[in-house]
Formats: structure tokens, C-alpha cells, sequence
């Protein structure tokens, strides 16, 4: 999932430069950009955060600040699938944790990890704030509601 | 008791998010009203309304607009809270996906009333399809030239973090930063965002203010309450037999509420609710005769917050419940101030402890101790909102506890 | 102008002070961790807290501007409890293992569970674990459990350096502090951060486990490492001169002063006193190879001085010696006629730079000092004499002529051609082993003085340990010289010698040392100064 070179295209960079001009300060572009730049380049490493940090003028700490306060900035190689089941309080209520367990053991990972196929990333995360479809779970750009075994594994079965 | 829908009126048309179905429906003539109202008079108007924040804290909306200091020439900026996190909350989910141009419109009426050219619509990073639904939207309004004639209207992607619907903590997350709330003071209406003085709304909370424009202040006013006007938009899951998205009046209690919800799920016997959110102190079976507004639900101790509903029934073990949500603020403090940074996570382990079967019943006057300690020491309301589950599961069901607990 | 009232008692202050500071000058200490006065407010430890009358709940006192009228309680009931607590919260997943800190002593936690806190610990799970002994740099060493995240590590690297080298990272009770992966702390105020940090998570790696702070005596004095003059507290290691090698100046402090340094001191300056304890310090006397009595090496000088005309010697003056030591060698020169004297030696390649703050170029404290007291001279001038054989006797101040930006073979030349080199100095070097008479000079911490800074501000340091051996200060070996040649010397102190000098330089006129006091006086006519602004003040900030 590493993109050998950092580096934007002229066309990011433009867009980058837009972004940039949409704030005060040029800084409040930061978190788009950094999602930019999660999506050209797979992950936020700290290549990439030295990178981005050059494009705003800012320190590295201070992108590093940024990347590891957020969650959905990853700092490791992610899968090509991120599962994120919600498992706050409605979602418990309505067996969260039995969902979580079934996905662990369909993939063969812990929540958390990546699947050794780099298919998938099981994550559990807080309150995805649909609860009136609990459980439910994020699949990629996806919320996937109503969640039960079955439904978790035909799921699975479309993602590549 | 289902009332009126005045947030979710166009929820059930067919393309409802589309310009063409808002106009349809009667929508943007209120902005056409209020380009003819002097800013001030629609302040007046939404003071009048008793419209009161629907984001979490209550707050009477045109009150909060009236501290943009008179003698400031430079930038105003409005911000909107779209970073929805609440434990047990989805409705302005709802309303960016299915009436977006609802929020556009309050935002360009509330933008005159504070002189603001230019607002910011703070999404959580999550809520992809609600952005893309809302980013659709805007670029309507300005190719309908409602936008971009003097005000303009940024949409902004948050990255993960629920200390980001912290007002304070959303404007530092605006700004490039982590989502640190700001010391207070000074206040966002004198300094917010990137220094200027800043409004910031909850997304419901501005999708009420062209009903109120449009109908009239005393019209919402008497939809409510002596000290909330209107509906609002609440949010129930859990334990109930129709979880979802209800609009009633902020007259309504509790009880009627879950009625209204299908009734309790599970065992069918009710054994504790949420009323506001996770935030909110938890209420017993016996405690539901409460009205859920803001006054209704502070003078039984706990809080209508975001109006999320989450309900439990007989079956639900309050302790891992509890352990669900100490979790939750040990992994979303954001680490700025210690009292909040060192407990949550103290905190977190003294449940954990008790639920695994290793609590003392020390523990649990440590939890209630610790938690009455931190209330009301910190930056911002996060540990407060913490310290209403610690201590309200703890003294309303001891038993249950201190059952788990060693002798 | 506010007035208020704390704990009773009425002040006045300026306009935007704060709780903390205006109970500071009432003498009441509001306790405190991520305040400090020359850094932004963050409002983050919450310890601070104070009862404000007519405000519900305890406020934080940082945060809280002196308002007209304000009645301040810092000693209720409430407020020590809360004090309680907050010592309790910063404690949770602090490693309770004072006995092998480095920072026991003088840290404020320990400080502040013995006035404010005193409750019974409760935490029994498992604490935080985070990097220990992580070097940060050549200056700093981390210890991320100890840290309390007070952040004011963070905002002198972004306020001050305007470096910002340092975050916090994560977020929770897992936060840290740190550097970016791969990068270093290396600005050059980094030990800077060691000061300000009020526990034991960032320590100084030249100072930490050499002693315990207990045993440090401190004194008043200068930075002589460059032409600012920062003013710092020397910390010396009198008692217990085993556990440090013999090292005797433990390390350097900044020392407020809002006209100079404010809080703050530089890298070069702060770990520059390496010579004070250095194998090349000179002890005793020498003529030739042989150490001597300090009274025979004198009797040699004063007989090579009255054996020459004075066009035959020329003295090469150091702006290192204190405004005491060049005006008593100006009474030499003046009652010998000697008129080849200079001071200014230019430096080798690469010559120093400033940098951007606080260090300047001038890596001498008393430039100003030499140029207000002697004469203007010609260095080269008298190297060039004296390798035309018109110098008999050389005698050179503190300088390494061969380490400095000319020739070094046309320097040797001109040293070998001399009949008498003399040198008078703290260390060897390669001029004084040339010399045919050594005299050894007492360092700056060994002694008293002032050096006047580059913007003509006289300040004093003070001895803080016994000179080496027979080293003496230069004004007092000058001294020695003096009554032999019919001259009475001011005196037996430094302060005597600076009375003089005031007295006969106009530009010290009505300086004493109780008007220099600790934080120093102006030269006649050099207006006031303050210190700069910091470099992260003047650029946007990076945070």
C-alpha cells in the first residue's frame, strides 16, 4: 500500500493550494490534507507527515500532534478494507461485542489488526452515531446497519 | 403527542436533499424575509423563540449571537457543529442527508443576523455520506447564487476525535490543530475561530431558525415549554421496540417518549434510561416522569444534552455498561488538562476491575470521590459529561456493584 | 491601575497582571505547574485555583487578570482540598520512585505533595507506562512517565525558539511528549526546557546523577561566554567533591533579568564552563618549565618590566578580564609609560556567529568593558613590532595568539623574537607554553568583578569556589606589581578597585556595587536596555 515516492501531483498540489486559500490560515487546510494525502499515499507515515508539514510551513512535531490525536489518520500500512464495528453503548446493548467476535474469527485477526492478505483492517471504534441501527459497523466510506452474523459475512464475501 | 414536524417536514418527500425539492416545499423564503429584516431584528426574533442549542448544552441561541462585540469591524465567523458524537445521538445525521438545505438556509439568515461572510460546516471525519450529501447541497446553493453573494460557506472533514463537538475543541481542529479546547476565557463570540470572533451552532439548532424567520418567534415559542420553545429532534435506540429518529415538542416526558419509541424491548421492563446522551446522568424506571427539555431534565439531575435516548431494560448489566462508556472517555479525553486526562483513564481500570470480578468496595467510593473531585476543574465540559455516568450508575445502582465486588 | 485584595491584604499592579503574579509580589504563592511568567497561559495543570468572591467556583488563577475591586482567598477550605486533588490526579500514573530520580530535590511535585497534597494514595492498578532515558538531543534526556504534560517544554520550543522541535503526542492519559521520530533537540537554548520543566521528566545529561542538588551551593553571577552577559546562578559542588570527579562547577542556571536574559540562557553559555575544572587550568607559577613561588615569578616580571623602556614592552590585554582587572593594568601601563597596549584579537575561521536571540558574535563579556578602560591599541600593530625585534617584553592576557585569525607562523615568529613572553591566564594554551613566565590568573567563578556587556551594562558576579593553586584575579597580581613601583593599590577586594575606576572613568562615574546590585546599572549616557524579543514571538508562530 506504500507509494514509493511522496509526492503530490501538480493537481493535488493545486488542490492543495485551494484548500489552503479556503481558511484565514492556511493551516486550518491541515486535517483535508492530511486526508488528501491518506488517500494518495495509503497511510500517514511519517514520511508523509514530513512532507505535508513542508507544504504548510509547520513543524513536523506539530503534523505528528495532528496525526496521532485523530483517529482515522493511520500510522501503519492499513488494509485495503478498513471494519470499524461500533461498539459504544447502543451498540453493546445490541451485542456489539458478539459481532466483534464473529469478525475476529471469520478473519483470523484481533480487532485492531490487518488480516495477513492486507484484505482487511478489524477495528472497534466509538459511537458511529446510528444507533437506531445498532449494531452496526463502518465499511470503508460505508455504514453497514442492522448488523447480524450473516449479514457481517456476506459482507465480507464483496470485499476484495 | 407526535406533534408538528418542523425539522423533519421534508424528510419524506422524494429527493428531499435537493434544491429543487426544498424550493418546492416552500424552502428559502425565509432567507427572502430576512434579507428584508435589519441583523438585530433577527436576533430579536430567535431570542423571542426561545430557541435554546440542541447540540448539547442548552444555551439560548439568540442570547449567544448578541456577544458578537457591536464595535467589531473585521471578520465574524459562523461555525457549524456537524461533528455529531454524542453516545446515543443520529439526528443531525439526519438532517445533513435528507434536508441540507435546511441547515444552508439557517446559516445564510444567521450569518446576516451576526454580520458573518464566512461559515464553516465542521463534519465528522465518519459521516462520509452525509458530507458528500451536504457538499452536493452547497455547491447547489451556489450555483443558485444563494451563496457566494456575500457569504460563503466552507465544508470542513473532521479526522476522528469526539473532543472535536467541544466548541472550543472543534475551532482548534478548524485550525490545523489536535481538537485541545480553548481556555476560556476569552469566549469564541470575542476570539474563536483563527482569532476572530466566532459563532458556533449546533446543525439542529440552525435548522430551526428559518421555521422561526418564516412562522414567527411566538409560533416556536409556544411549541415548547415557558423556557425552550419548539421540537426537537430526539434520538432513540437501545432497549426499544422502534428505535429511531422522533420530532415532538420539548414538552414531552420521558415515559411518552419510549411509548412513542414502541415501548421497551428485551424483557419488556424498563430498568434504566439515558435521556441526553452518554453524557447524561442515567434515570431509573421510577425517574422517567421527567419533560425533556433543558429545564425539565437539569431539575432532575440529569441532562437533555443532544437528546439522545438510549433505554435499558431488566436485563442490561449496569456496571459493563458503565465500563462501555468509562472506556469511551478514557479513550476520547484529550489529554489538555489532568484531572480528566489522569481519571478517565483511572477511572476506566477501577470499572474494568469490578466488572472482571477483582473490585474492592472501596472502589467504589474511589469512583464516586474521584469523579466529584474532577467535576468543574477543567477547560471544557468533557470531564463533566463524564462524571454524569460515573456517579449516577454508581449511586442509583450500588447494589449491582457492589454485588460484582469481593467481599 | 487594579486594586485588589488577596489573603487580606491590598496591591495595586498593572493593568493584565495575573492572580498568580500579583499574589507573587504579596509574597503568597499560588502553587502551580504549567504557568510561567514568559510563556503563554495554558490553563492546563488546574492547580492554581483560587476563591474569588461573587464567583461560584474556584478559578484558575493564571487565567484570571487582577480586576479592580476583586477580593482573592487562596487559603479556603475548598481550595485546599482542590489543591489536594489535583496533586492526587498529577500523581496517578506519576512513577513514585523519588529515591532514584534525578530530579529529587527540587521537584515540584515532591515540593508540593508536602505542602498541598499529604492524602493517602489510592491508585492500586497498573500505571501508564511510557519511554524512559530517551535522549532528546545532546542536552536533554526524557523520561516520559515523569512528565505531567504541563506542555511548557512545548511552547518555549514554539514561543521562544520559534523551533518547535517538541509536541504532545496521542491523546488521554497516553499522551507524551516528545520530539518528531529522527529529529533532535538541538537548538541552541535547549537546556532551557530542563528549567522550565517542573518535574523530573526532562534532565540535564551533563548534570544529571553527577550530584544531588542538596548539596549545590548557588551564587550570583554572569555568563562570560559572550558579549550579552546573561545573568545565571553558578551551582557548585563544595560538599561533596567525590561524587562529581572533582568537579567543582556543577552546572550553569539562568537567572532573571528583564534587561538582559530574561529567563532564559543559551546552549554555548550554559555548558561552556568546561575550563573553570579543565587538566589545563594553571595552578602555580612558571619560569621557563619550572613551576615557582607566585612572589619569585612577580619579582621576574617587575624586574623585566623596570629593565626595558616602556617602548620595548607591549601588553596584550584580553577582553575576558573584568572592568577591575583592565583598570588596574591601565594604572600599570599609565605608571610605566607603556603605550603598545591593545586587547582585540581577532578570531580564527570559523569565526562565531550569533545567533538569532540571546548570543552574540563577541564571545568575550567585556569588549565594552577593555574599550571604555584602555586606550585603543593595535594587536597586530604589536605583533608586527614584535617580530621586527622592537618588542622586548610580550606580555599577553588570557589570548591563545597562535589559535587566533592571523598567521599562526608569523604569530610564532613574533613570540620567539621577544626576550620575555609573559602570559597570564586561567589555562594553557599553545601561547603560554611558550612563555618564558607563567602567572596564573583565578577564573570568573573564583573570583569577584563585572563585566560590562555590549550594550554598556556593568554587572557583577561573585566568587563561588577558591581559586586554583595561587591563582590570583588580575587586578590583584597587578596589584602586587603596583606597590613595588610606588603605586598604593585600591585595595584588597574587587569592590575597592571598581570604586577607583568609577572615580577616574567617567563612563563608571557614580556606579557602586550596591548601585550595580544583581541585576546591573548602566554606563553613563547607554540607554536602558531589555532583553530581546524571542525569535518565536517575532515569526508567526509554528504552533
Amino acid at each position: 500500500m506504500t507509494i514509493a515516492r511522496v509526492e503530490f501531483s501538480s493537481e493535488q498540489l493545486a488542490e492543495v493550494r485551494r484548500l489552503q486559500g479556503l481558511y484565514p490560515d492556511t493551516r486550518g487546510a491541515l486535517l483535508p490534507v492530511l486526508h488528501m494525502a491518506q488517500d494518495t499515499f495509503g497511510y500517514v507515515s511519517l514520511e508523509v507527515e514530513a512532507y505535508v508539514a513542508g507544504l504548510f510551513g509547520l513543524s513536523p512535531a506539530h503534523v505528528h500532534e495532528v496525526v496521532t490525536f485523530y483517529t482515522l489518520y493511520f500510522q501503519q500500512p492499513k488494509g485495503r478494507h478498513v471494519v470499524a464495528v461500533c461498539h459504544n453503548l447502543s451498540c453493546h446493548l445490541a451485542g456489539a461485542q458478539d459481532i466483534l467476535r464473529h469478525l475476529e474469527a471469520r478473519l483470523g485477526v484481533q480487532r485492531g489488526e490487518t488480516t495477513e492478505d492486507g484484505r482487511v483492517t478489524l477495528q472497534a471504534v466509538e459511537c458511529l452515531c446510528a444507533c437506531e441501527a445498532a449494531p452496526m459497523m463502518q465499511v470503508d466510506d460505508r455504514y453497514e446497519m442492522n448488523l447480524t452474523p450473516d449479514k457481517c459475512d456476506r459482507i465480507l464475501r464483496d470485499l476484495r | 403527542m407526535m406533534a408538528e414536524l418542523v425539522l423533519m417536514r421534508n424528510f419524506d418527500r422524494s429527493n428531499s436533499h435537493t434544491i429543487s425539492s426544498y424550493r418546492s416545499a416552500g424552502g428559502y423564503a425565509a432567507w427572502e424575509k430576512a434579507k428584508t429584516l435589519e441583523p438585530a431584528a433577527i436576533t430579536d426574533e430567535v431570542k423571542k423563540s426561545n430557541l435554546r442549542g440542541l447540540g448539547g448544552a442548552g444555551f439560548p441561541t439568540g442570547m449567544k449571537w448578541s456577544f458578537i462585540p457591536k464595535t467589531h469591524t473585521g471578520p465574524v465567523y459562523l461555525v457549524v457543529n456537524a461533528d455529531e458524537g454524542e453516545p446515543g445521538t443520529f439526528k443531525d445525521r439526519y438532517l445533513l442527508e435528507r434536508d441540507p438545505h435546511a441547515l444552508i438556509e439557517g446559516m445564510l439568515i444567521t450569518a446576516r443576523a451576526i454580520r458573518s461572510a464566512l461559515g464553516f460546516v465542521y463534519i465528522r471525519g465518519e459521516y462520509v455520506e452525509p458530507w458528500r450529501r451536504f457538499s452536493a447541497a452547497v455547491k447547489e446553493a451556489y450555483e443558485a447564487r444563494l451563496l457566494g453573494d456575500g457569504f460563503d460557506v466552507v465544508v470542513h472533514r473532521g479526522a476522528g476525535a469526539y473532543i472535536c463537538g467541544e466548541e472550543t475543541g472543534l475551532l482548534s481542529s478548524l485550525e490545523g490543530k489536535k481538537g485541545w479546547p480553548k481556555i476560556k476565557p476569552p469566549f469564541p463570540a470575542i476570539k474563536g475561530a483563527f482569532g476572530q470572533p466566532t459563532i458556533v451552532n449546533n446543525v439542529e439548532t440552525l435548522c430551526c431558525v428559518p421555521p422561526i424567520i418564516e412562522r414567527g418567534a411566538a409560533w416556536f415559542a409556544g411549541l415548547g415549554t415557558k423556557t425552550q420553545g419548539g421540537t426537537r429532534m430526539y434520538s432513540v435506540s437501545g432497549r426499544v421496540k422502534k428505535p429511531g429518529v422522533y420530532e415532538t415538542s420539548v414538552s414531552i416526558t420521558l415515559r411518552q417518549l419510549i411509548e412513542l419509541a414502541g415501548g421497551v424491548s428485551g424483557t419488556g421492563r424498563l430498568k434504566a434510561v439515558v435521556p441526553g446522551g452518554g453524557s447524561a446522568a442515567i434515570l431509573t424506571a421510577d425517574e422517567i416522569d421527567v419533560t425533556m427539555d433543558v429545564d425539565g431534565c437539569k431539575n432532575a439531575g440529569t441532562m437533555i444534552g443532544s437528546a439522545g435516548v438510549i433505554v435499558m431494560d431488566e436485563s442490561v448489566s449496569i456496571p459493563e455498561a458503565l465500563l462501555v462508556l468509562a472506556r469511551f472517555y478514557a479513550h476520547e479525553s484529550c489529554g489538555q488538562c489532568t484531572p480528566c486526562r489522569e481519571s478517565t483513564g483511572w477511572i476506566e481500570k477501577m470499572v474494568h476491575r469490578i466488572v472482571d470480578g477483582h473490585g474492592r468496595k472501596d472502589d467504589l467510593d474511589t469512583i464516586l470521590d474521584v469523579a466529584k473531585r474532577g467535576g468543574g476543574t477543567t477547560i471544557c465540559a468533557f470531564y463533566d459529561g463524564a462524571i454524569g455516568p460515573y456517579i449516577s450508575y454508581v449511586e442509583k445502582f450500588r447494589g449491582e456493584f457492589e454485588a460484582l465486588c469481593r467481599p | 491601575m487594579p486594586r485588589l485584595t488577596i489573603d487580606g491584604k491590598e496591591i495595586e499592579v498593572e493593568a493584565g497582571t495575573n492572580l498568580i503574579e500579583a499574589a507573587r509580589r504579596l509574597g503568597i504563592e499560588v502553587p502551580h505547574y504549567c504557568y510561567h511568567p514568559g510563556l503563554s497561559i495554558a490553563g492546563q495543570c488546574r492547580l492554581c485555583m483560587v476563591d474569588i468572591e461573587k464567583t461560584p467556583r474556584p478559578s484558575i488563577a493564571c487565567n484570571t487578570p487582577a480586576a479592580d475591586g476583586m477580593v482573592v482567598h487562596t487559603q479556603t477550605e475548598r481550595v485546599k482540598d482542590m489543591r489536594r486533588s489535583m496533586m492526587e490526579f498529577h500523581l496517578i500514573n506519576h512513577p513514585l520512585d523519588c529515591p532514584v530520580c534525578d530530579q529529587a530535590g527540587e521537584c515540584w511535585l515532591q515540593i508540593y505533595y508536602m505542602q498541598h497534597g499529604l492524602y493517602d494514595p489510592r491508585m492500586l492498578d497498573e500505571k501508564v507506562h511510557k519511554p524512559k532515558a530517551v535522549p532528546l538531543g545532546p542536552h536533554v534526556m526524557l523520561d516520559a512517565e515523569r512528565c505531567i504534560l504541563c506542555s511548557r517544554c512545548v511552547r518555549f520550543c514554539d514561543e521562544i525558539t520559534g523551533t518547535g522541535e517538541l509536541g504532545i503526542f496521542g491523546r488521554g492519559d497516553h499522551s507524551e511528549i516528545g520530539l518528531f521520530p529522527g529529529q533532535d533537540l538541538e537548538n541552541n537554548y535547549s537546556g532551557n526546557v530542563v528549567d522550565i520543566c517542573p518535574v523530573g521528566a526532562l534532565t540535564d545529561r551533563d548534570f544529571r546523577f553527577r550530584v544531588r542538588v542538596w548539596y549545590l551551593d548557588t551564587t550570583k553571577s554572569i555568563c562570560p561566554g559572550c558579549a550579552r552577559g546573561c545573568n545565571v546562578e553558578v551551582h557548585v559542588n563544595r560538599k561533596r567533591p567525590h561524587h562529581a570527579e572533582g568537579r567543582r562547577v556543577a552546572r550553569l542556571k539562568p537567572r532573571f533579568n528583564d534587561a538582559v536574559n530574561a529567563w532564559w540562557i543559551c546552549d554555548v553559555g550554559r555548558y561552556g564552563f568546561d575550563a573553570v575544572d579543565d587538566p589545563s587550568r594553571i595552578r602555580f607559577a612558571r619560569r621557563g618549565d619550572a613551576e615557582v613561588e607566585l612572589d619569585e615569578a612577580l619579582n621576574a616580571l617587575l624586574d623585566a618590566l623596570r629593565r626595558h623602556t616602556p617602548a620595548e614592552i607591549a601588553i596584550l590585554a584580553s577582553p575576558d578580564l573584568a572592568n577591575e582587572d583592565l583598570f588596574a593594568l591601565r594604572r600599570l601601563t599609565e605608571t610605566l609609560g607603556i603605550r603598545q597596549v591593545a586587547f582585540g584579537v581577532p578570531p580564527a575561521a570559523p569565526t562565531p556567529a550569533a545567533d538569532d536571540f540571546l548570543l552574540r558574535a563577541d564571545r568575550h563579556p567585556n569588549t565594552r568593558g577593555a574599550e571604555t578602560i584602555l586606550p585603543a591599541g593595535d594587536a597586530a600593530a604589536i605583533l608586527a613590532a614584535a617580530r621586527a625585534g622592537r618588542v622586548k617584553v610580550l606580555w599577553v592576557f588570557q589570548h591563545d595568539l597562535l589559535a587566533a585569525g592571523w598567521s599562526a607562523a608569523e604569530t610564532r615568529q613574533a613570540l620567539e623574537r621577544v626576550d620575555t613572553l609573559v602570559f597570564s591566564g586561567t589555562n594553557d594554551n599553545a601561547t603560554s607554553a611558550l612563555a618564558t613566565l607563567v602567572l596564573p590568573l583565578a577564573a570568573w567563578v573564583e573570583r569577584d568583578g563585572t563585566f560590562t556587556n555590549f550594550l554598556g551594562r556593568v554587572q557583577r558576579f561573585r566568587a563561588a569556589v577558591e581559586p586554583l593553586g595561587e591563582a590570583l584575579a588580575a587586578w590583584d597580581l597587578l596589584g602586587r606589581l603596583l606597590g613595588p613601583l610606588g603605586v598604593p593599590p585600591a585595595g584588597a577586594r574587587a569592590e575597592l578597585w571598581f570604586r577607583e575606576l568609577a572615580t577616574t572613568v567617567s563612563a563608571f562615574a557614580g556606579l557602586t556595587y550596591q548601585s550595580i546590585g544583581d541585576g546591573g546599572a548602566m554606563l553613563a549616557g547607554a540607554p536602558p536596555t531589555t532583553a530581546p524579543e524571542p525569535p518565536g514571538r517575532r515569526a508567526p508562530a509554528p504552533a
